[in-house]
């Protein structure tokens, strides 16, 4: 591609933008604080908050209007994202607007579809790499429908009791899932528009969970700063050593390039999908690996009280693991953001 | 958020087209070569061309005073980075010309300013210590008052261009027994003065700088940039325009970090292995479906773009960091023909990850080592407070 091209480089947010994060960062900040987080493990879903959340419009502003939603640009979904992210917020909002997304994208929405887009019904997306047999869905402990792959269908899976939920370290309420066990299953589509509605659910869920590891990543950066500035040793603050103080760098760094990046994906997804297919799955591929790491640090930074298992670093540790590892090998969309550019560069 | 195509109104592509012309027209394969041997990133033809065309001068100054609008410097910038100019030092002079413009006296203005606006002259800068390291306020050169002049002793290392430049602007210690910012003075000096000696240092990525020798060099007080003692002050405006630490504009027409121009070349050397994992061979098979290579070009492809994301001082650590981890993989991917320079009979993707690998060092040293951007974003970004150093003094002490 021409990497001299002349396009905008414009990351800013406009006020609408700022008025929704804060307003999604308040809601959250007072309805999900860390001990609602820790109450919902065992389920890994807190319905009351996911009704909270509902009623504030998270579900139905991500569908577009002919669908009986808002309207919200990917965007602003990011954004939203990134603030759930933040909270450790125990719902499937990214699954479940995604799947809803997919579903308004094959045709026009029954009544199922519909409570689904005010999210009084549930739907999971599967985003693994579409092979037969069971599988693990990150919400299929609570959900009422999954979309999955079957050959070329598109298929949403209904089951009148949900799968039993495993225990799993991204405290998700995910559960093995196997098709040959559903009560009922739906086409929704097939052939190659349906497939590629496929993708484009998947490169949501990318974009989507990217954000949401940002904003997972920044919270842990705050908790280790904060510590770390009132922590001494030898007379110092732990804050002031370079060996504690570049590596919090690092992250700020890390926050800083993935959130431009799933905004710049997310801005491309939805303006012009197809100049760069390879950025949903960049974004993805750069934070599922970096936000391990970097909650490893910012849980080691506060040493044994870090590690304990009521300190929120820990909290913030498991989860930056198990979120974007339910969405499978990361490798996984390495390879497709090669093919995609080999593919681009190779025709060039 | 808007990373749309530029629209251009007529007179704006008239623009871009008379500048891709003019370039194209200039920077000839012969000009490359050149560059390449000599490592210089600096052309007399092409500068002095460019000059004369006007170009320096419309980089430099206001839109109010006929420079560039911020559209016309973006794409001035985008286009002198696609043909490949040999071009580094310019913003150096442009950057030590507006702290002249803004702390010289009228004199040296005049003296000064409109010849390297005409890209006759070149200025350089005289930072950093064969001792000092990335902290240029521990200064050991010396300006001594002499009558109405002044005498200085010393030595610079990377005065970059010092070769092809008429001045350096160079900081002194005026005051040894002050604190650390209040001993500063900051001056232009004319290379061509007696006592300058310039000597050729060769870096890892093919480039030359120089490290420069001032015995008793003697200039006259028109040659100081700001007060005396007050050089700290002139470095600081300075540093904030190298480190690319001011504020930007809301239209997403500026560079989004310093040495962009660097991961773009990676950018451009990752297209290539793109391509050339693309290719089939004479059995039909390409590389790319090979999960081995795909899966480091696609992690490689997504640490970039990550890179090219990052705004200001994040920005300037993530892109030579990621050059310095990408680069390898890239190499890899090519296979034991990366090992060969650009120009060599059978190199990969000729020498484009090689070279690559090489700019990785340099660009994550000068202009500021890392760690001195990492310092910047703990202090200023997350408030960690200065670094704790352990002094040779407080050791002693507590002992």
């Amino acid at each position: 591609m021409d990497r001299y091209e002349l396009r905008r480089q414009d990351y800013s947010l406009t006020d609408d933008h700022a008025d929704l994060q804060s307003a999604y960062r308040q809601f959250l900040s007072t309805h999900c604080p860390i001990d609602t987080v820790r109450a919902a493990e065992a389920v890994g879903f807190d319905n009351g908050l996911w009704e909270r959340l509902c009623a504030m419009g998270a579900t139905t502003m991500a569908l577009p209007e002919a669908a009986g939603g808002d309207g919200a640009t990917l965007i602003d979904l990011t954004l939203v994202a990134e603030e759930l992210g933040r909270a450790l917020a125990p719902v499937p909002w990214i699954d479940h607007v995604c799947a809803t997304r997919l579903l308004a994208r094959l045709g026009p929405l029954d009544a199922d579809g519909k409570a689904m887009v005010t999210g009084a019904r549930l739907a999971a997306l599967d985003t693994g790499p579409g092979r037969a047999g069971p599988r693990l869905i990150g919400s299929g402990a609570i959900t009422d429908h999954v979309i999955t792959r079957d050959g070329d269908e598109v298929v949403s899976l209904r089951f009148t009791t949900p799968p039993t939920r495993v225990d799993n370290i991204g405290r998700l309420p995910m559960a093995w899932v196997d098709p040959d066990c559903a009560d009922s299953r739906t086409v929704l589509g097939s052939g190659a528009d349906a497939l590629a509605g496929y993708e484009t659910a998947l490169d949501e869920w990318r974009v989507l969970c990217a954000a949401a590891l940002v904003g997972l990543v920044e919270a842990a950066l705050t908790i280790a700063v904060e510590f770390a500035k009132s922590r001494y040793t030898l007379g110092v603050p732990i804050s002031t050593l370079q060996a504690i103080s570049h590596p919090l760098a690092n992250i700020a760094i890390t926050v800083q390039s993935g959130r431009n990046l799933a905004r710049r994906a997310a801005w491309f997804l939805n303006n012009e999908p197809a100049e760069r297919p390879e950025l949903p799955s960049a974004a993805f591929v750069f934070m599922a690996e970096e936000a391990p790491r970097a909650a490893t640090m910012t849980t080691h930074v506060q040493g044994g009280l870090g590690v304990s298992a009521e300190a929120a670093a820990s909290a913030y540790l498991v989860r930056a693991r198990g979120w974007a590892l339910a969405g499978g090998d990361p490798a996984h969309a390495a390879v497709r953001i090669a093919h995609l550019v080999a593919q681009r560069e190779g025709n060039a | 958020m808007d990373f749309s195509e530029v629209v251009l109104a007529e007179d704006d592509r008239q623009f871009q087209r008379e500048v891709r012309a003019v370039l194209a027209d200039l920077v000839t394969d012969e000009v490359i070569r050149r560059d390449r041997e000599t490592g210089e990133n600096f052309d007399e033809g092409v500068h002095l061309a460019l000059g004369a065309a006007g170009y320096l001068a419309r980089d430099w100054k206001p839109v109010a005073e006929g420079g560039f609008t911020a559209l016309q410097r973006r794409i001035w910038e985008l286009e002198i980075g696609r043909a490949h100019t040999p071009w580094f030092h310019w913003p150096t002079t442009a950057m030590v010309a507006h702290s002249v413009a803004r702390f010289g006296s009228a004199e040296l203005k005049d003296e000064v300013l409109p010849t390297t606006l005409r890209g006759e002259y070149r200025l350089c800068l005289g930072y950093t210590e064969p001792e000092g390291g990335s902290d240029v306020a521990t200064c050991k050169t010396r300006a001594v008052r002499d009558g109405e002049g002044w005498i200085i002793n010393g030595a610079k290392m990377f005065t970059s261009n010092a070769q092809n430049a008429h001045y350096v602007f160079l900081i002194t210690n005026t005051d040894p027994d002050a604190a650390k910012h209040k001993s500063l003075t900051m001056f232009l000096v004319p290379l061509d003065a007696p006592g300058v000696e310039v000597q050729s240092i060769r870096t890892v990525d093919g480039d030359r700088t120089n490290i420069t020798y001032y015995s008793d060099v003697r200039v006259a007080d028109r040659y100081r940039v700001g007060e005396v003692n007050g050089g700290w002050a002139v470095l600081r405006d300075a540093l904030n325009a190298e480190h690319g630490t001011v504020d930007r504009d809301g239209e997403g027409l500026q560079k989004l970090a310093t040495m962009t121009e660097h991961i773009l070349l990676m950018a451009e050397a990752v297209d290539h292995v793109a391509a050339k994992v693309a290719e089939r061979d004479a059995g039909g098979t390409r590389r790319v479906d090979d999960a081995s290579v795909s899966y480091r070009l696609g992690r490689g492809v997504a640490r970039m773009e990550a890179a090219l994301s990052s705004p200001g001082m994040y920005g300037r650590v993530a892109i030579a960091q990621t050059m310095r981890d990408v680069a390898p993989d890239l190499m890899d991917i090519l296979g034991t023909a990366a090992c060969l320079p650009v120009g060599t009979d059978g190199a990969a993707d000729d020498g484009g990850a090689e070279y690559i690998f090489r700019l990785a060092a340099p660009t994550g040293v000068y202009g500021g080592t890392l760690e001195v951007f990492r310092n910047m974003i703990a202090q200023q970004a997350l408030g960690l407070g200065k670094p704790s150093y352990a002094s040779p003094e407080r050791t002693t002490a507590r002992r």
